[in-house]
């Protein structure tokens, strides 16, 4: 986990709409919370030094997509739980090649991803 | 103001849109997601979708106007809009949407920009706005409806 205590979340989508609900869903929680628009915003984010815990990651994305951000941050040695989060079914074997934890088919089960935040330890 | 007939009448609607297949289970997480600390997320996602939306079946629009048509291009527009409707529960429009992709995929089959298929994506396309409109009347005056009752207890799901 990240040094602070709180739980550090980035949740990478291309839609402003998504990013919303999960921001409320993951706020209620008391998570710190950051956006990213694309995969390569996501790997940015990293590069710069920032630390999360958690990424909620799509796949469709436009610069780069969500299996190869996930690939990317997995040879960076990063760490965080990475949860796939997308609409497309074919990605699931992609994406846990590419290193994430989880793979959520949209639109996503809240109930289910709690289940999995919980798994994860990161809530009480 | 009679108050309560106004959550009554707020909640006929919203049975409404679920009994005839406007809204999905989604609409109901989005529901469960609205608190004291987000009291009017429901209505800030659901404008949020609206504005979006409409951008997105503008550049449709304009990507269907042009006389070579890029049925792929169509197809990354129409995936976008799917995945909004998704996010909120928007049945009707999403089912439309999955046909509209369905005629982009026939166009790329058969790649001779078949009028047929052209004339299919068009009346797709028709139907998704109409849906749209639909929808965004009917929400827009159940929230108009919410906003004159006042604050009220949590919403309860109706009898499925």
């Amino acid at each position: 986990m990240a040094s602070s205590q709180v739980v550090k979340v980035l949740i990478v989508d291309d839609d402003v709409l998504t990013r919303r609900i999960y921001r409320t869903m993951l706020f209620r929680f008391g998570f710190e919370i950051t956006e990213a628009g694309d995969g390569k915003s996501a790997v940015n984010q990293f590069l710069t030094g920032n630390e999360y815990d958690l990424i909620l990651m799509d796949n469709d994305m436009p610069s780069m997509d969500g299996v190869e951000a996930t690939r990317t941050l997995r040879g960076m040695g990063i760490p965080a739980k990475i949860i796939a989060i997308t609409a497309d079914a074919n990605s699931r074997g992609a994406f846990l090649d590419a290193g994430a934890d989880e793979f959520l088919l949209k639109p996503v089960n809240f109930t289910v991803l709690t289940d999995i935040l919980k798994a994860f330890n990161f809530l009480n | 103001m009679d108050y309560v007939n106004l959550r009554r009448q707020a909640a006929s609607l919203r049975k409404g849109l679920f009994d005839q297949g406007y809204l999905d289970e989604q609409f109901y997480q989005l529901e469960d997601l609205q608190d004291d600390a987000s009291p009017n997320f429901v209505e800030e996602v659901v404008t949020l979708f609206f504005r979006d939306s409409a951008r997105l079946m503008a550049n449709i629009d304009q990507a269907l106007d042009k006389c070579v048509k890029d049925f792929n291009k169509l197809d990354v527009y129409m995936q976008q809009l799917k995945g909004s409707c998704t996010s909120i529960g928007a049945s009707r429009m999403k089912t439309e949407c999955t046909a509209f992709r369905e005629c982009c995929r026939d166009e790329n089959i058969e790649g001779s920009h078949s009028l047929s298929i052209l004339n299919l994506c068009m009346r797709s396309f028709q139907k998704i706005k109409r849906e749209h409109s639909v929808l965004r009347q009917k929400l827009e005056s159940y929230f108009q409806l919410l906003r004159q009752a006042g604050p009220v207890e949590c919403a309860t799901r109706p009898n499925k």
